[in-house]
């Protein structure tokens, strides 16, 4: 009976882990879409250096988390965020008003992607 | 993450269900759940471990759920033998008085040709010779002659032979192992003797010598090319 419970304990406790895994990932993932939406609101409006704040808050939000990130996600999604940041920062930088904009939608529905990926949904585990 | 959980789960119970379909004799020597532990774990260690893209906690989540549910599946089929005949399945009597079932054979998808291979493996020439021929649960065939079918044992001969026990290996390749020997309650004198009477000088020169309870020995000298 011992054996049961043990076995029990460590399929509930990873099911409940990866399962706040997924809500977690879901919820970063939610703020930094909406710091990268704000920022590019402020870019519409001319305000550059507002939209690189708003953008570098974001990107050291998910630095700040990299080996967390590193550890439970593909390391080529992980890595195609990090290079989406990269560009989306350059194009701010150079006040690239079209580009800026392409790179940052590119960057969103990544990171919007990365949180589906991650979900308890039926067309997820098919 | 909990994608991988609940598909490992999925897969898992899918994969039981297509080995208990197979039919024992595919099943080989393992359980179908064991069989099936085999199968996947081996795979899901292989692919983080060739991979570098992909976290190692992608191959350590499914092995842990595989490892529990295979834990409470063992725990659940001692307890329940209704458990334990749905997951391995129920002992099929493919002969019976000399007979063959064939529905039986049909249902465990077992040939003529496997039936003999593994009657001759048995030293079984004729089938009208057994009472019984049982296809277990881990697809071996276990076989139960006729009474007069079976060959005596001693007590049918109504002689008592000398117990002789375990024989314990005393020296094996050269090394002598010292604890065997004490077990036995041998020493170093005895066996001394006992390779002085083989013919050999130091334990270096035995291959393999083993000693029963009766204290009948086996000596086997080293050949001089191994």
């Amino acid at each position: 009976m011992k054996r049961i419970i043990i076995a029990g304990a460590i399929l509930l406790l990873v099911f409940v882990a990866t399962l706040s895994h997924s809500f977690y990932i879901s919820s970063f993932t939610g703020h930094l879409t909406s710091l990268l939406e704000a920022a590019e609101a402020r870019a519409e409006e001319e305000d550059w250096a507002a939209a690189d704040e708003l953008t570098l808050s974001a990107k050291s939000r998910w630095d700040a988390k990299g080996s967390y990130l590193h550890i439970l996600l593909r390391h080529s999604d992980t890595d195609a965020v990090y290079t989406g940041f990269r560009e989306v920062i350059e194009f701010i930088q150079c006040q690239e008003g079209g580009e800026y904009s392409a790179a940052n939608a590119r960057l969103i529905a990544e990171l919007e992607l990365l949180a589906e990926a991650e979900q308890l949904t039926l067309k997820n585990i098919l | 993450m909990v994608i991988a959980f609940v598909r490992t789960i999925i897969l898992y119970l899918l994969i039981i269900a297509g080995v208990r379909l197979m039919g024992k004799r595919q099943v080989g020597e393992l359980e179908p759940s064991e069989l099936v532990l085999a199968l996947i774990i081996a795979d899901l260690a292989a692919v983080p471990m060739q991979d570098f893209g992909i976290p190692l906690l992608t191959g350590i989540i499914p092995i842990l759920t595989l490892l529990s549910i295979t834990m409470i599946i063992s725990v659940l089929s001692m307890k329940s033998v209704k458990f334990r005949a749905l997951l391995c399945g129920r002992p099929s009597i493919i002969v019976e008085n000399g007979k063959l079932k064939q529905q039986e054979m049909q249902k465990n998808r077992f040939t003529v040709d496997e039936l003999m291979e593994e009657l001759r493996m048995k030293g079984v020439n004729d089938i009208s010779t057994l009472k019984y021929a049982i296809l277990e649960t881990n697809g071996q065939i276990s076989i139960l002659p006729y009474a007069d079918q079976k060959p005596p044992v001693a007590k049918d001969l109504s002689v008592t032979p000398e117990e002789a026990g375990l024989p314990i290996v005393l020296i094996n390749d050269g090394r002598v192992l010292d604890r065997n020997l004490q077990s036995r309650g041998y020493d170093r004198n005895w066996l001394n003797k006992q390779l002085k009477a083989h013919g050999a000088k130091d334990p270096k020169e035995v291959y393999l010598l083993t000693a029963d309870e009766l204290g009948r020995v086996y000596f086997s000298s080293k050949e001089d090319n191994a």
